[in-house]
């Protein structure tokens, strides 16, 4: 039997952009017996999971750009392992009975932490605009300035650039439109 | 932040920061604050870390709560005279609504 899986772009597929979706994904795959313990900066494009007991887990997922020193401190009082992060997207744990346990107790800091997410995703999505802009001004503008091999590069960079944005821009949305759970 | 700008942000406010100002009329970090709450409620509020984390952040950056001393990596923290003005006040508010509502139950 299998006792490695690994996933390709976790934290984009189904509705895992969504964090409360993410959180739901990891309970699931520890209540099959998948496990991940270390969370680090590649596992939203690739992440291994390990065969073992099923177990029940709470995954929290904290978007945090810079933490206060106690930041750590308090989540492990409450009871909470810290797993690692993907950038500033943190990622926590409790193993419960019972009542499941919640980081976010109430709607303005569930709200708060969603608008934190989206605020982070809006720094590339941001990137990417304003390179397919340029490109796009180049292109209509400035079209004498360009050779034909340089028109079929602009074009190729203007819908990478484009796609690319137009996707952020519907994670961005998605997140927000399920920003109080 | 001014009494005034404090006023218009924390008036009127949210459970949590409510309980959160009034455990911290005596020291506490975090943790010790999210069992007072609990016993205060009997149960029914049961703070969790991050808002409790976010919560203490946003206070201490508005000088509500300000931090005494430092235990392990966790803060202790104690309400101002601003913050103490602002429970204050809020508590006003709630005996008003308490009063007025009196009839309804």
């Amino acid at each position: 039997m299998k006792d490695k899986k690994t996933v390709l772009f976790s934290a984009f597929r189904g509705g895992n952009v969504v964090p409360a979706n993410f959180e739901n994904w990891f309970e699931r795959m520890a209540a099959e017996g998948w496990h991940v313990d270390r969370i680090r900066q590649w596992n939203s494009l690739w992440m291994t999971f390990k065969k073992g007991e099923p177990r029940k887990y709470r995954f929290v997922c904290d978007m945090q750009f810079s933490e206060r020193k106690e930041y750590r401190a308090t989540y492990e009082q409450f009871g909470w392992q810290f797993l690692g992060r993907m950038a500033s997207f943190r990622v926590w744990r409790m193993e419960y009975q019972g009542q499941r346990p919640e980081a976010f107790t109430d709607k303005e800091s569930v709200v708060a932490r969603n608008r934190r997410t989206v605020q982070a995703v809006s720094v590339s999505f941001t990137l990417f605009l304003i390179m397919s802009i340029f490109y796009a001004v180049w292109f209509i503008f400035f079209p004498d300035s360009l050779s034909a091999g340089d028109r079929t590069q602009i074009i190729a960079a203007e819908a990478v650039f484009l796609v690319c944005a137009i996707l952020l821009g519907i994670v961005m949305l998605r997140i927000w439109r399920n920003r109080r759970r | 932040m001014s009494l005034e700008k404090a006023r218009n942000r924390y008036i009127p406010m949210s459970e949590t920061m409510f309980y959160i100002l009034l455990s911290l009329r005596e020291a506490r970090h975090g943790y010790a604050i999210m069992q007072h709450v609990e016993e205060l409620t009997r149960g029914r509020i049961r703070l969790g870390a991050g808002t409790v984390y976010s919560s203490l952040g946003k206070l201490e950056g508005d000088g509500l709560i300000e931090p005494v001393s430092e235990e392990d990596r966790r803060k202790i923290y104690k309400i101002t005279s601003v913050g103490s003005a602002i429970l204050w006040e809020e508590a006003g508010r709630i005996a008003e609504l308490y009063k007025n509502s009196g009839g309804l139950l």
